[in-house]
């Protein structure tokens, strides 16, 4: 059943060094990542930045949620390589190295679509190890301690909160529903479900609002947080670590860009390209048909 | 028409995650019969009913419904014989008018239009909802709303009927309606099925109980027999109705004058009244 798959990214309650070290520190770091991640195009830069947010993960011992969310992100972004290689995002002319069908493949299509690919994963899996090792009420009350607006937070946590309540109502309602002789298929199913589950949404979120007014919520002055996180020296020097290494790191891939660049390079034989653009279109084609047919299935 | 429209043999149910919410349990309905489904929060009482209609599938064991084995057949097939009215209307509701929510039931079973404009009238006639029908179910006050819940699950015409919590929410005037339409639907020879906290409501309709605790039903019996049950009463933490436990005290050690309406006890209390 497809509405039935959790959200895979969620706090995973844990003591590891990752789970202890503060939500800003593990912040920056993803902060960092990305910008780095963004720096270059270099798929081996990008490898090692994916392999060291690897061993972060491994060492969080979050590895299984980590699992569940590339389960999700993998087929999805095997598309890009699909899609890079017969229309690469590069100045023309491109050098064409296959053909598959009706299809071209180019050479800077298989890089970019690499790169790409590869850029996700480096980037995301420090997002990741954020989310998944740091309780969203730490994240929040350290935000807020750098002037983020308490109602701003309020609204973000408030939301993410409410979204397994509305996955449970919308299971009760197609219940409802199904005892009614729905078969849950198509667009007539549409309708059946969602009015009643959008307007049990909007009614509890305006009694959510009358409760939070009757307990002050728009009062003025310093709100306290029950979470309170101290940093420490370890969070100071981990935080600039980060900031050291992908500071030294972005520098570098800019300098040396030139070098970097194998767009114009065969940096792969044309035969291994192929497998990977062949390989990847079926696996994003079977992931898809499989979705779909477990939607169609309930 | 089958002996039993719902019959569980050996039936049990372990969600996924290895909670076992329902142990073996063998259970037979008969036709006609109002049944009440008693028990704590999490004792397994929904977890028994929504296998009634294949909401939720036994993880060993069997339900036959109509005499049927339920494997296999899927929810909107189940629904032609099993009706199931959920504790929420909100959760059902979704047309513009109560007509159109009434058709919806019948639409499903793949009906020929005249088939079910006959089904809505009776419903219609059955639960007094004529003034209704070009109302929004969204405007209509919640015992109204539960109403017409009920009536669009009577509009598929099934055998059975599956009341959660019926009375949740009602006034005395709701409460009462509830009763009335439990009494008519046992003459129309249905068989009704509720969950209930209500013991007032069940001490009056309910020709049996399902006593259950600890996903286990650990008693089944007329309402009289579970109410005069210490034990059971004692592990369920439930308590009789009021009137139940005044006539165990004003008639100590006779179990035939056990009380289940304050009409009765009043006609003890005045033989030539």
């Amino acid at each position: 059943m497809a509405q039935n798959l959790p959200i895979p990214v969620v706090f995973v309650p844990g003591r590891s060094f990752f789970h202890r070290l503060h939500p800003l520190t593990k912040l920056v770091w993803a902060v960092v990542a990305i910008v780095m991640a963004f720096a270059t195009r270099n798929p081996l830069v990008l490898l090692g930045m994916t392999v060291l947010g690897l061993a972060f993960i491994a060492v969080a011992g979050v590895v299984p949620a980590y699992g569940r969310v590339m389960l999700i992100l993998f087929p999805i972004s095997l598309s890009l390589i699909v899609f890079q290689a017969i229309a690469p995002a590069f100045p023309q002319p491109w050098i064409p190295i296959s053909r598959l069908g009706p299809f071209t493949i180019y050479r800077e299509g298989i890089y970019s679509g690499l790169s790409l690919l590869m850029r996700t994963y480096a980037g995301s899996t420090f997002a990741v190890l954020l989310v998944l090792t740091t309780h969203p009420s730490d994240l929040f009350a350290a935000l807020q301690k750098l002037g983020v607006p308490h109602e701003l937070n309020f609204m973000v946590s408030a939301s993410l909160q409410m979204v397994p309540i509305v996955q449970r109502e919308f299971q009760i309602v197609l219940s409802a529903q199904r005892s009614r002789g729905m078969r849950a298929r198509g667009f007539s199913s549409v309708l059946p479900s969602m009015v009643p589950v959008f307007a049990g949404t909007i009614e509890r979120v305006q009694q959510l609002a009358m409760s939070l007014e009757s307990r002050a919520f728009g009062s003025k002055g310093v709100k306290t947080s029950l979470r309170e996180s101290k940093a420490t020296a370890t969070d100071y020097v981990f935080a600039l670590l980060g900031v050291v290494l992908a500071g030294a790191g972005t520098y570098l891939v800019v300098r040396y860009r030139d070098l970097l660049d194998w767009s114009k390079v065969e940096f792969l034989p044309p035969w291994l390209s192929v497998t990977i653009v062949v390989v990847a279109a079926l696996t994003f084609v079977t992931f898809t048909i499989a979705l779909w047919r477990q939607a169609q299935q309930e | 028409m089958a002996e039993f429209p719902i019959e569980a043999d050996r039936l049990t149910h372990v969600y996924p995650g290895g909670v076992q919410a329902l142990k073996t349990t063998s259970l037979q309905v008969q036709v006609g019969e109002v049944l009440g489904v008693v028990g704590q929060n999490g004792s397994g009482k929904t977890t028994l009913v929504k296998h009634f209609n294949g909401l939720l599938r036994p993880s060993s064991g069997r339900l036959l419904v109509m005499g049927h084995d339920s494997a296999g057949q899927p929810v909107y097939e189940l629904a032609r014989h099993v009706g199931y009215v959920f504790q929420n209307p909100n959760h059902q509701l979704f047309s513009t008018s109560v007509r159109a929510e009434l058709q919806f039931g019948p639409n499903n079973l793949g009906l020929p239009p005249a088939e079910v404009q006959t089904r809505v009238e009776e419903a219609v006639a059955f639960f007094d909802l004529a003034a209704l029908l070009e109302q929004h179910p969204y405007r209509l006050a919640f015992p109204l709303r539960k109403l017409v819940a009920m009536a669009s699950v009577y509009a598929m015409g099934p055998q059975v009927f599956v009341l959660d919590e019926p009375t949740t929410g009602q006034d005395h005037e709701g409460f009462n309606l509830v009763r009335r339409l439990v009494q008519r639907l046992r003459e129309q020879q249905k068989t009704v099925i509720i969950v209930s906290h209500d013991m007032a409501l069940l001490a009056e309709v309910a020709d049996r109980l399902v006593a259950m605790w600890a996903a286990e039903v650990i008693a089944v019996g007329t309402p009289r027999e579970i109410f005069a049950d210490d034990d059971v009463m004692r592990r369920t933490k439930l308590s009789p109705p009021q009137i139940t436990q005044f006539s165990r005290r004003r008639w100590p050690g006779q179990p035939d004058h056990l009380a289940l309406t304050v009409a009765e006890a009043v006609s003890w209390l005045n033989p030539g009244h």
